[in-house]
């Protein structure tokens, strides 16, 4: 039903769900930094509430404080373990440290978790906890393929990333007015049927992580791109290419393999 | 085959944003519940996105719109194969009060488990008594605090109330509390330990075998048998009991974890562990009210053969409720699918 694959990015993990209707998809995974800052500031969150309650608790229970401490004990203890479930089986699978590091808590399949897997990995802390500082979960996590602790190795669920949904925006490399290329029209469908969806992933890629790239990496990558496409796949007119840099040659490529609207020209 | 990006979102953003809307209005209704032409519509816009998903995946390279896709398809995937509890199922008090009678169910229904946990306990006591009763040097490996080791001391301490310094219903109520939440916690550590394919609840369980068949051998031996009976039993009836409750829980979720990812049902054994944790829990707090506010009173305060009277008494309850309580659905219990995770 589902894998989990390290590809790409490097630094995040991946589970690909497989419906059954056969369609995939990929979760992220949470690592182990912001699900440790999440329960930090899920544990400041329970010692506020728990030291209102005490307060409440002494001023009520103010002439017998024996009861007094016999009800912050337990709604202590009773808080520590109770926040965390119901929160995640109630709130979407997120308590209030998760929401504002964007984890939830899911199902192995894909979907919300139940009431009981809440209880069930929420309940494994003891164990997970142990021998101090969750080292025993710590250490299932960094080992388990899917980043599970024991909690959500028995409750069958996981800790995946879940960032604003926001429908990308266009590139701004795509917004270019006009593409010299288009001139072209013969030249650029060549372009466009020789090019493999990789050699087109890589030179959109290139063009995307353009600041992220060292000056000297940059000429050096985009020369390369731009000699081979013009030697080995669509040789445009030398005339044209002469008064292109090789970053505007492989604007002009892009424009030409993804969704330049002024391909309908090239299509007539 | 290179996808025209900028064309296929312009013509699919509309499709798009109508499962956002969709997903938005369903996610916001409290029961989630879907009407049937909603159904209709969110499956038509579900299989329209996946497709548009395979499409971003082979046909270019753009990573945020197909995590835009991604996140847009699971959430109509959830929505569509997921039914949470409504509210109002929530908040039945009758469901809840349902753990009652469901609690002694499921012990039964795993009744091989606390047979396991019942053994190893035996053993544990086993060891522990006939070590103190033969090898008068392991008193003081088995026994390392005073109080164990030196019966007649601790009875006269204890008669004498000189460890109730500020006796009094309050002290008693606030150690109650302490007892309660020990307790769970250790019987929960032992329920969780399980996932040690059970090695961990065995060796919590031979452990505290060997402490209580060690202290019940020291004290008879030393002629203390019916002040020790007054003064564990009528905390010991309903503790050891959940402790080795604990361990059952253990062992079944041992053998849940032995058994091949497919033949698990997972839900149902889990609802199955929850239900021995949280009988046991109420078990334990009733063992805490008794260890604080009963169990502390001695002679003469409190005759022994009462306190042992009241522990039989309760002993015979609880095994009434366990064995006894939801028998008369048994045919509803097998009707209900839940088996035994013997087989």
């Amino acid at each position: 039903m589902s894998d989990a694959q390290s590809n790409r990015p490097a630094t995040t993990v991946e589970l690909t769900i497989v419906t059954p209707e056969g369609v995939f998809f990929r979760l992220p995974l949470a690592g182990p930094a912001s699900r440790l800052y999440a329960m930090l500031f899920d544990a400041v969150i329970v010692l506020g509430t728990v030291n209102g309650v005490g307060l409440l608790v002494y001023w009520i229970f103010a002439k017998v404080p024996g009861f007094g401490v016999m009800v912050i004990t337990l709604a202590e203890f009773a808080i520590g373990f109770a926040y965390s479930a119901l929160l995640e089986a109630f709130w979407n699978g997120q308590t209030i440290g998760k929401r504002l590091f964007h984890l939830r808590v899911i199902d192995q399949s894909g979907l919300p978790l139940r009431i009981e897997q809440a209880w069930v990995r929420n309940l494994m802390r003891v164990f997970d906890a142990l021998p101090f500082a969750y080292l025993v979960g710590g250490m299932s996590l960094l080992s388990s393929p899917l980043m599970q602790r024991f909690g959500d190795r028995v409750a069958g669920t996981l800790v995946v990333r879940q960032t604003p949904l926001v429908a990308p925006g266009e590139e701004s490399w795509t917004r270019q007015k006009y593409n010299s290329f288009m001139d072209y029209p013969i030249v650029a469908m060549k372009l466009r049927r020789a090019a493999t969806p990789e050699l087109a992933s890589l030179i959109q890629d290139a063009l995307r992580r353009r600041n992220e790239l060292a000056p000297y990496a940059r000429r050096e990558i985009y020369r390369e791109l731009a000699t081979y496409l013009q030697t080995e796949i669509s040789p445009f007119p030398d005339e044209l290419v002469e008064m292109l840099s090789d970053e505007q040659y492989l604007i002009n490529a892009a424009g030409v393999l993804f969704g330049d609207q002024r391909l309908a020209r090239i299509r007539r | 085959m290179i996808l025209d990006l900028e064309r296929f979102q312009a013509q699919a953003k509309p499709r798009w944003n109508g499962l956002e809307s969709l997903l938005g209005a369903l996610e916001g209704r409290p029961d989630h519940r879907l009407s049937s032409a909603e159904a209709e519509q969110l499956q038509e816009l579900y299989t329209q996105a996946a497709a548009d998903l395979n499409r971003v995946t082979h046909g270019a390279l753009a990573p945020e719109l197909r995590q835009y896709l991604e996140r847009l398809v699971a959430r109509a995937y959830a929505e569509l194969h997921y039914v949470p509890p409504t509210r109002s199922e929530i908040w039945q008090w009758r469901r809840w009060l349902r753990i009652l009678t469901a609690f002694p169910e499921a012990f039964r229904r795993q009744s091989r488990y606390f047979a396991l946990a019942v053994l190893v306990t035996a053993l544990g006591c086993a060891m522990g008594g006939l070590a103190v009763r033969y090898d008068p040097a392991s008193v003081d490996l088995l026994l390392p605090a005073d109080y164990l080791r030196d019966p007649g001391k601790r009875v006269q301490e204890e008669e004498q109330g000189k460890n109730r310094h500020q006796s009094s219903a309050q002290t008693e109520a606030a150690f109650s509390a302490q007892l309660i939440k020990h307790n769970i916690e250790v019987a929960l550590l032992a329920a969780a330990l399980g996932v040690t394919f059970g090695i961990g609840t065995a060796l919590l369980l031979f452990e505290n075998g060997v402490l209580l068949g060690a202290v019940a051998v020291r004290y008879t031996q030393q002629g203390f048998g019916l002040f020790v009976a007054a003064w564990l039993l009528p905390h010991g009836v309903f503790e050891i009991p959940s402790i080795l409750i604990a361990g059952q829980a253990g062992f079944y979720l041992a053998r849940l974890l032995l058994r091949r990812r497919e033949d698990r049902d997972v839900r149902e054994s889990m609802r199955e562990w929850l239900l021995l944790i949280a009988g046991l829990a109420l078990m334990l707090t009733w063992a805490g009210i008794m260890e604080a506010f009963f169990s502390q009173h001695h002679e003469p305060e409190l005759s022994y053969s009462f306190k042992v009277a009241v522990a039989g008494a309760e002993l015979a309850l609880l095994t009434v409720y366990l064995l006894v309580i939801g028998r008369t659905k048994t045919g509803a219990e097998a009707h209900a699918g839940i088996r035994s995770e013997n087989t």
